[in-house]
């Protein structure tokens, strides 16, 4: 008997077998092991226009203000004052990488093993060249060939490329992606909710963000500049309103919402820049924009705290300036309003701009026009009334395109065209100076009373990618905030 | 399976064989006592060789049956020296009597104490290093978090709590930090099951409540004793789950009892603000500029500014538009209550001499010093055994905890953190004036009542009181164990056991906040199960002159069943009716996770004529979580130890003073981690939104799978030396341990641009070295008087040896502040506070830009290591002295070597409350230092406007908020009557006594203004930040106690 229960025992513990149904049990019975690889564009389309988090930080509080369509006298509207709150100004690299830059890696990767058609290839590579024009044109020199591909290629540490090197792979991709797209449906069908499968509308759009891109590149390269906007007008960039490439938000959840529309209902800090509510003074989009203060419009000027602003103007009561058109329905501050990521009215602005530089057809003053005509019109997405044509015959008579100061007026109608786009209304600035921006130099701002020119990396790259950023920081410049990205040289 | 087949049947055979009944013929009866003549209650007695055996009585009174014949019998209590007395010899039907005169055992190593997995060994034959801690040390503390406790009382254990109040959750650490980012947390044993202690959660950059921990539910009124195992060879049986030290806890049991007992004990504390920590400056008022708020807005938005003008007590206008006296409020004390803690316990107990028991029933009432944080916890507690005749012996452990938490403590960034508003008003401002319509901060229009034009400025009243974050956890720790004593040398034990608790937890965001207006709310109902059984087969008998031998095999295994599901959202129907179902979005979940370990152990000790003992261990797991289709690395691991113990005093010929002298030695390996389950590949999930009708999803998590991870393992090595000197009056422990955690799990750092948040890999490496000491000693003994005075300490020296494939660095956590990170560093010490420096010239003065406004502006230095957040450096010192029937003791503990970053300091500094700010408001401040374009000395005067500006970028500085967390304080004092025997003999009490408890009274040293030197944000590895929690309290109180 104690010798059977020992030689029992002595078989225990040479059993091997302890792990029966080890490999079932650790199967997780609420995740898939892969997934249609639609669900994830549909997604993407979302978390590129982007989060809360990101809308507030870059987007509205550094750019909206650095460009002057806002104004805000709360501290921590830091673009406002030039001053420096790091994790806002690294809001869009802290955030579009792993909710972009990931995403679209993978759904590249889903589209190769599964050997998918090449026109959704091309519209997943549209996406990433957007994904990272929006990273590039803030921050510089960014991780790009090696980004995104933490699980697929083991990459923790990506390098950082040149933006000159980005910006020309990226043109290669949107010429490649084109040259891919027919017409008719493309694969994800309506799981493309912006164009709704439609190839033609992702080829025009793809054309059309290569002028974009193209057009970046007068400044520190023309020679580029015109031969890619050439390129791109000779493929065919879009044609009305109905080519905008824009994201339809609703209120289900966070990642439905608009991000802007979110801190609009969270932070009632900011109000119209007396910049931009001079400018829209006589113009049709003013109360489609925004909504009066207590004494009619007015705008606040940038760059005050409540102290010094009363000291400044006499002016205590925040209420009497200008807001963003907060009504329900038809302002432009809702939780599902569009986003857009690139409007005809802006393609007809580049193009009115490369007829300047004598790229184009040569006919400025029509695209002026059409531009004009397109960015008071594509308002109604917003979901008010369509201005009306008089309206806008009336301000093109008030206002028309005077070829002597071209390049600042097409700059202008840009500015004013790309509100609430604020990336792009800020990368537009500054390539071109204009609209012509009054600094402010508020106490305790780090840019020595400049308008900030980028904005800084993710603070975490300074410990978790610390060869690369240090790489980067010593080819491009400092990591603050007045160092110039390589096309605003 | 194979165990699981085993188990079943040998448990049924063993509750069978229970039922059979030997006979008795003859009774061997006697008394226990100590040395003082004091009965000693519930000692073993042990009839050698027959497997027959009792306990004592209330009376210290025992009775055993045997068979005719003379034998040995041999007494054991735990804190004794056993005793043998020989040649008893029983005849049928006849009583022998057999008294025992029990020495204090720390004269010669012969007291018992519990080691893994619940066996008793002499401490003499301990090759490592074990403290015990008496359950009474627990208990007469008094926090709702009773292993708080251990701070300061044991060599080599760091305790660590949250400033989050009584709720909160602590952090045990033993011999330093075992894994670089994994859980350094014991495993903690109650009554031999391994029970769940998870963080329920906790605080990070963005906020959050801390949801309080798993050692809480354990009641210190029901504690008997506290083992630490710290190293790897005292807990090597718990193979994959002992690499941070294993704590076990054995409650009280009705053993010894003689008739029926009834013991009633209570206790109420108070505990207030410790104002001696604070110190904002109270001279200056709401505003900025020097200038007092002129307009209504003005005052909101100026209400956490205190750049205004100096007080004068004149009337101002005020946030509310009223006016009221421009002068100095002490808002803290005002908003916060004087906290309260009552705990009621009543012990029943019965005992004869097959079956005793204990039952007994704890109310523990909490209020916290943050008004509407309060907490409840009834406990239950049935532990019951029966030994028949030593051969049999059956044990059942039974707890039953209902906790109610309303209020759990916020912390960190400001939304929902009340302490944060609190601390960050001007001195001008008066907070009582926000209670509002209801005394929770509602205004007139029902929503809350804005007290600044930042909605992330939470009216502290709103905060407190219409916030919810409600938890109520019922749990039960039960488990059952058999014992079969086959032979007097062979025997079979089985147990199992079942950690389950449930949690609901509500919180609520009510409609009308000021930055989530349309409110939101959530339930959650977390389960979790951990069902453990245990199966052994031992050997205890003498092998050959003077040799013997105490070993067994095992099979064990471990199963962890975790779900949670929960529902919340945002929007309410109808504003005001606060319940989940009353929400017009909302989303529900349910999370599930299982696991489970499989093991197979061995223990083989041998001792030599009780001067020699070596023991060695085997134990392989198998994990479920390593465990993956294809995998080819393997799923299981083997953990070994061997210790030794030389008796030199019983070997050698020692001068007369030595009593008792121990040398030990040990080598283990150890482990833990791999413990999260479908964590070996990528996962995609569907999001639980649609958009325009398309199906949403992605990848699941953040960081990057790894197929070939296993678990982290820690060898280590152990010397050790145990002295008792002139009659036990001077007692030595040393102890010197050098341990390396290799194959460590780390998330690796990883580039955001990677497009995930970290990876994993087995990278880690991690270097312990330390030295404990424990020196006690009785300097005063006589009848009237004795005072026992112990200094423990230990250092720890902890090296990070490798972090990743470059050997990166690894970053653990980010204060809101962002300026500053707890990282890893390959080379220097554990979890350091790495920050934003000052640039300094080559002299170290500061370099200085001057801006255009002439305000000298620190340049950055860029990331630097500021210093270590876990101490390395810790003491304790406990005094008892006992005069005639009062008792005084206290304990002082201590920690050193480690820098605390404070955020409430850095936010202090730029909003003007902190009393460094005072200087040059009236006429500048001079700044002297470096200009950084000259590279010349320069000076500089602030003027009294720019003042906010230049600390407001001087507190982007870390440096600037790094400080010393050294401290020295008195934590414990107790103050205690004990009813003389001639009173309580003409009572019905059996013994009465009444004490004044205090803890936390006073620190002794501190270099830190504001806070307390460790005021924890959560309990994980990011230590030495401090952000906004609630300040630190003292509290004080009177307990009695009284047996029947």
């Amino acid at each position: 008997m104690k010798k059977r229960i020992i030689i029992l025992s002595t078989f225990a513990l040479l059993a091997t077998s302890c792990d029966d149904g080890f490999e079932k049990m650790n199967t997780n019975p609420a995740a898939a092991s892969q997934i249609d690889v639609g669900y994830k564009f549909t997604s993407l389309l979302l978390e590129t226009s982007a989060n809360r988090y990101v809308a507030w930080r870059a987007n509205l509080i550094y750019g909206s203000t650095m460009i002057q369509h806002f104004a805000a006298t709360a501290g921590y509207w830091t673009g406002d004052k030039y001053t420096l709150n790091e994790g806002y100004s690294a809001s869009l690299m802290d955030t579009y990488y792993q909710g972009c830059a990931k995403v679209v890696q993978d759904i590249l990767n889903q589209l190769d093993q599964e050997e998918k058609p090449d026109e959704m290839k091309a519209i997943a590579r549209i996406m990433r060249v957007f994904i990272y024009h929006r990273l590039t044109d803030m921050h510089g020199d960014i991780p790009y060939s090696e980004a995104g591909k933490g699980y697929s290629d083991g990459i923790l540490q990506p390098k950082y490329d040149t933006q000159e090197s980005i910006y020309m792979d990226m043109l290669k991709e949107l010429d490649e992606s084109a040259a891919a797209l027919g017409s008719g449906t493309s694969g994800f069908g309506a799981q493309d909710f912006m164009y709704n499968g439609d190839q033609a509308k992702w080829k025009r759009f793809a054309y059309s963000m290569m002028l974009r891109l193209g057009m970046r590149m007068t400044k520190v390269n023309a020679g580029e500049a015109e031969k890619w906007v050439k390129k791109a007008i000779a493929g065919g960039v879009m044609t009305s309103n109905d080519d905008i490439a824009y994201i339809i938000h609703t209120t289900e959840s966070g990642l439905n919402k608009n991000g802007n529309g979110e801190v609009f209902s969270a932070d009632g800090n900011m109000r119209m820049s007396k910049t931009f509510i001079d400018f829209l003074t006589g113009d049709p989009r003013l109360d489609v924009y925004a909504q009066p203060g207590a004494g009619g419009h007015k705008g606040l000027p940038n760059g005050y705290d409540s102290g010094t602003l009363k000291a400044a103007t006499g002016e205590s009561n925040l209420d009497n300036y200008s807001q963003p058109n907060r009504s329900s329905g038809t302002g432009i501050t809702g939780e599902d309003d569009p986003m857009f990521f690139q409007t005809y009215a802006e393609v007809e602005f580049l193009l009115a701009e490369a007829a300047v530089h004598g790229w184009g057809d040569g006919d400025a003053a029509g695209h002026y026009n059409k531009g004009v005509t397109a960015a008071m019109k594509y308002l109604s997405l917003y979901g008010g009334t369509e201005i009306a044509d008089a309206d806008i015959t009336a301000y093109l008579i008030a206002n028309p395109y005077d070829a002597s100061k071209g390049l600042e007026m097409i700059g202008e109608q840009v500015w004013a065209a790309t509100f609430l786009n604020e990336y792009e209304s800020y990368a537009n600035w500054r390539r071109t100076g204009f609209p012509t921006l009054t600094p402010v130099n508020f106490p305790g701002n780090v840019t020595n009373g400049t308008i900030p020119r980028r904005m800084i990396y993710a603070t975490g790259e300074r410990s978790r990618n610390k060869k690369n950023y240090d790489e980067a920081v010593a080819r491009q410049g400092a990591d603050n905030l007045t160092t110039r990205v390589w096309w605003d040289k | 399976m194979i165990i699981k087949h085993i188990l079943r049947p040998a448990a049924l055979l063993l509750m069978l064989v229970g039922f059979v009944v030997a006979q008795d013929t003859g009774t061997i009866y006697g008394n226990v006592s100590a040395e003082d003549g004091a009965p000693l209650i519930g000692a073993n007695i042990i009839v050698v060789g027959t497997g027959d055996g009792g306990t004592s009585d209330n009376n210290g009174f025992y009775e055993i049956k045997v068979a005719p014949g003379t034998y040995s019998v041999r007494a054991e209590y735990i804190g004794f020296a056993s005793n043998t007395v020989d040649n008893i010899t029983v005849a049928a039907g006849q009583t022998s009597q057999a008294d025992f005169t029990m020495t204090t055992a720390t004269l010669s190593g012969e007291e018992v104490v519990v080691t893994a997995l619940g066996i008793q060994q002499k401490t003499k034959a301990l090759g490592f290093s074990l403290t015990e801690v008496k359950g009474e040390e627990l208990s007469l503390i008094k926090e709702p978090n009773a292993i708080e406790a251990l701070q300061g009382k044991v060599a080599g254990v760091n305790v660590t709590t949250n400033a989050t109040g009584g709720a909160g959750t602590s952090r045990v650490i033993i011999r330093g930090n075992s894994s670089l980012t994994g859980d350094n947390q014991p495993l903690y044993v109650v009554d031999g099951i391994p029970i769940g202690n998870r963080n329920e959660g906790s605080a990070g950059m963005w906020g959050g409540a801390d949801g309080g921990d798993g050692i809480s539910s354990i009641n210190a009124d029901d504690v008997e004793s506290v083992s630490v195992l710290k190293g790897g060879a005292a807990s090597a049986l718990y193979g994959s789950k002992a690499s941070n030290g294993v704590i076990i806890i054995k409650t009280k049991s009705g053993r010894g009892q003689k008739g029926l007992g009834l013991e009633y004990s209570s206790s109420t504390t108070y505990r207030s603000l410790d104002e001696g920590l604070l110190d904002y400056q109270s001279e200056y008022g709401s505003g900025r500029g020097g200038a007092k708020p002129t307009t209504q807005s003005e005052a909101l938005d100026n209400i956490a500014y205190a750049w205004g003008a100096k007080m004068d007590g004149s009337q101002v206008i005020q946030w509310d538009g009223s006016t009221g006296p421009y002068s100095n409020h002490n808002n803290l004390k005002s908003f916060y209550r004087t906290g309260k803690t009552s705990v009621n316990t009543v012990a029943l107990s019965n005992g004869g001499q097959v079956l005793n028991y204990r039952f007994s029933a704890t109310n523990l009432d909490h209020d916290d010093i943050m008004p509407g944080a309060d907490m409840n916890r009834k406990s239950f507690s049935l532990n019951a055994n029966a030994d028949h005749d030593g051969k049999i012996q059956a044990q059942i452990n039974v707890k039953y905890i209902d906790e109610d938490v309303n209020g759990r403590v916020s912390m960190s960034d400001s939304p929902k953190n009340a302490n944060y508003s609190a601390a960050t008003f001007a001195p001008t401002v008066d907070v009582t004036t926000m209670t509002g319509v209801d005394g929770a901060g509602r205004g007139e229009d029902g929503k809350e009542l804005r007290i600044s034009t930042s909605p992330y400025t939470t009216n502290p009243y709103w905060a407190a009181h219409s916030y919810i974050n409600t938890t109520r956890k019922h749990r039960f720790i039960n488990s059952v164990s058999l014992r079969y004593n086959v032979m007097d040398w062979l025997y079979l034990k089985g147990r199992a056991g079942l950690d389950h608790f449930t949690i609901n937890s509500q919180w609520l965001t009510p409609f009308g906040t000021a930055y989530s207006s349309a409110g939101s709310m959530g339930e959650t109902e977390k389960r979790l199960s951990i069902l453990d059984m245990e199966f052994i087969v031992g050997v205890d008998r003498d092998l050959m002159a003077g040799l013997s031998t105490n070993s067994f095999v095992g099979v064990t295994r471990n199963n962890v069943l975790d779900e949670s599901l929960g529902v919340s959202g945002s929007g309410f129907v109808l504003p005001g009716i606060n319940h989940v179902n009353n929400l017009k979005n909302k989303d529900g979940w349910f999370g599930y996770n299982e696991k489970e370990v499989g093991s197979v152990i061995g223990s083989m000790g041998l001792s030599y004529n009780s001067f020699a003992y070596v023991t060695a261990t085997a134990r392989k797991d198998w994990f479920s979580t390593l465990s993956f289709p294809n995998k080819k690395s393997p799923n299981n691991d083997l953990y070994t130890s061997v210790s030794t113990s030389l008796v030199l005093s019983e070997l050698l010929s020692l001068p007369a003073a030595v009593d008792f002298a121990k040398v030990r030695f040990a080598v283990s390996t150890v482990a833990g981690g791999a413990s999260n389950p479908y964590a070996l590949s990528l996962s995609y999930k569907l999001w639980d939104t649609q958009h325009l009708g398309q199906i949403m999803g992605g990848i699941n998590g953040s960081t990057i799978p790894k197929l070939d991870l296993v678990p982290l393992s820690k060898g280590e090595t152990e010397i050790g030396l145990d002295l008792r000197l002139f009659e036990s009056r001077l007692n030595i422990d040393l102890a010197y341990y050098s341990n390396k955690t290799t194959n460590d799990i780390v998330g690796v750092g990883t580039s955001q641009a990677s497009g995930f948040g970290s990876a994993s890999d087995n990278l880690g490496q991690i270097e312990n070295k330390g030295f404990e000491f424990l020196i006690s000693g009785t300097p005063i003994q006589t009848k009237e008087l004795t005072w026992n005075v112990s200094l423990n300490g230990a250092k720890n020296e902890g090296t990070v040896v490798k972090t990743n494939d470059i050997d990166g660095n690894i970053g653990l956590g980010t204060p809101r502040t962002r300026n500053i990170q707890v990282i890893h560093i390959v080379g220097e010490s554990y979890g350091l506070l790495y920050g934003q420096s000052f640039k300094r010239a080559d002299d170290g003065s500061i370099l200085y830009d001057v801006d255009a406004n002439g305000i000298p502006r620190a340049q950055k230095g860029g990331y630097k290591i500021l210093g270590e957040g876990v101490p390395p450096l810790t003491i304790g010192i406990s005094n008892n002295i006992r005069y005639k029937n009062f008792s005084l003791g206290f304990l002082i503990d201590g920690k050193f070597g480690a820098k605390i970053f404070s955020g409430t300091n850095t936010t202090a500094y730029w909003r003007g409350l902190h009393k460094d700010t005072l200087e040059g408001r009236e006429s500048g401040l001079k700044v002297s230092g470096t200009d950084a374009a000259t590279g010349a000395a320069g000076s500089w005067t602030v003027s009294p406007e720019n003042l906010r500006f230049y600390y407001s970028h001087l507190s982007e500085i870390a440096e600037q908020f790094v400080y010393d967390s050294d401290y020295l304080r008195l934590t414990n004092l107790r103050f205690g009557y004990q009813l003389p025997r001639s009173i309580v003999e003409k009572t019905p009490f059996q013994s009465a006594s009444v004490s004044f408890i205090a803890r936390n009274l006073f620190y002794l040293t501190k270099n830190v203004d504001n806070i307390a030197p460790e005021a924890a944000y959560n309990a994980g590895n990011a230590q030495g930040l401090e952000y906004y929690g609630l300040p630190q309290t003292k509290s004080y109180g009177f307990s009695f106690n009284v047996k029947f």
